[in-house]
């Protein structure tokens, strides 16, 4: 349809276009006519005044509720809108956000692996730390069981030597050993003899003292006095009359020299 | 009517309090239209609200430069009743027209709400019509003029002869308004 000023006019066109009768092409003809036409726009103005008013003059208050219920839309809607302008965003952020979180969880993945690492260093260090603990636990408990045992024997050592039984008895060296002197602890309830040979002068390496019991003229072995130990337990013989000590091969006889005795002492 | 250009802007920039204020303006106008044609208020107030979002939706895209925002707003709600009745149309269309006499027959609203307001009660009755039809039922001119079964031309001049009535009524109601803002 060919438009202008004057048919656009006889034919209303312009109160069809307004109303929205009119298909995009005639729409848009009507528009360049309307911008180059200053009078004509004038006209459409107007026109556009006049259904303004006929709408305003019969308006209908709608119910509050759909005024709210449209506040409420257009808060959410955002997330929701189809529209062009929005979805060229959206189109957008979901590439970056992807990256965005690749990249964190890349950065876990890191640090968590970097973490486990450093976890197993830590646990070897605990487990080489938990076995040098193990061993000196062991040492330790060696030692304890060592002490346990020294305290028991001095203990008794003690207990054989303060006892309210224990007699004293001191062997005083003869001419053979002027020096040598030995105290004896005797407790005949619970028969222990203990000594203490600190001051027995030393042998050499082929002899050891011995000690003996006098039971009715019969020497009995009390045992070889150590000489490395200087509080020793030795062998208690019942209804000893003495107690002595001779000068042995190393390793202890099985009767006493008497010749070699050094010392002795009567019990009574 | 100068500040809706700010409020158009506004509204433009996403402002709810711009979308607010002209909702104030302009939805009683509109659902008037909107009722008048669907005939069904729950329907009508769906419609309203739909109107207005897509306003706040498509705000980008309204011209100022090519008519008024009522306008535009008016086009936007005739077209989604238009759609809401034509897809109604399928179900119970028996002829082109005979849809509108049977909404008027099934749905039956306050016929307050049908009466014609305002400057337009002061026309004759045929020019009252030919408004009331592409106006308020969404007709078309080819549509209207049958329905009124007079000549399109004829129907064209009843347009005419009847807008330019109202604009001398408005130009006589605004002229009265500025003399007693005068006496005042």
């Amino acid at each position: 349809m060919m438009m202008d000023k004057k048919s656009l006019l006889e034919h209303g066109l312009l109160e069809q276009y307004l109303l929205g009768e009119l298909n995009a092409t005639q729409c848009e003809q009507i528009e360049v006519l309307l911008a180059s036409d200053a009078e004509l726009k004038a006209h459409f103005d107007a026109l556009e005044l006049n259904f303004e008013n006929i709408g305003l003059d019969n308006s209908i208050s709608p119910p509050a509720v759909v005024k709210s219920q449209l506040l409420a839309r257009i808060k959410i809607a955002p997330a929701q809108t189809p529209e062009a302008e929005t979805s060229k965003v959206v189109s957008f952020t979901p590439r970056s956000n992807t990256k965005y979180y690749l990249g964190i969880v890349a950065s876990i993945a890191a640090l968590l692996m970097i973490g486990s690492f450093w976890m197993y260093s830590q646990l070897n260090a605990v487990k080489q730390q938990l076995q040098t603990v193990e061993t000196n636990n062991t040492l330790l408990n060696t030692t304890i069981e060592t002490l346990n045992t020294e305290l028991e024997r001095t203990s008794s050592f003690y207990s054989d030597i303060v006892g309210p039984d224990t007699q004293q008895y001191i062997l005083k060296g003869n001419a053979l050993a002027p020096e040598a002197k030995v105290v004896s602890y005797v407790n005949h309830k619970s028969k222990s003899v203990v000594i203490n040979t600190e001051r027995l002068p030393e042998l050499d390496d082929d002899h050891d003292y011995q000690m003996w019991a006098d039971v009715e003229g019969e020497m009995i072995d009390m045992g070889v006095i150590s000489k490395d130990k200087t509080l020793m337990i030795m062998a208690y013989i019942d209804h000893a009359e003495s107690l002595n000590i001779t000068i042995e091969p190393a390793g202890g006889n099985d009767h006493p020299t008497v010749a070699r005795l050094v010392t002795n002492v009567y019990l009574r | 009517m100068q500040n809706d250009s700010t409020l158009i802007q506004q509204l433009k920039n996403k402002d709810e309090r711009a979308l607010s204020l002209l909702y104030d303006k302009y939805s009683g106008a509109i659902y008037s239209v909107i009722l008048k044609m669907i005939r069904d208020e729950g329907k009508a107030q769906n419609l309203l609200q739909d109107t207005f979002i897509t306003v706040w939706d498509k705000a980008e895209s309204y011209d100022t430069d090519k008519g008024r925002f009522y306008t535009w707003v008016y086009r936007i709600a005739k077209n989604k009743t238009l759609n809401v009745l034509r897809k109604t149309d399928v179900l119970i269309q028996t002829d082109d027209f005979s849809v509108y006499d049977t909404k008027e027959d099934a749905v039956s609203i306050d016929s307050e709400y049908l009466e014609l307001n305002g400057a337009l009660t002061t026309l004759e009755a045929h020019h009252k019509e030919a408004i009331e039809l592409v106006y308020f039922k969404g007709l078309t001119h080819k549509e209207a003029h049958q329905e009124m079964d007079v000549p399109l031309g004829t129907f064209k001049s009843y347009i005419r002869q009847a807008l330019k009535q109202l604009r001398e009524t408005y130009a006589k109601t605004l002229s009265l308004i500025l003399l007693m803002l005068n006496a005042l």
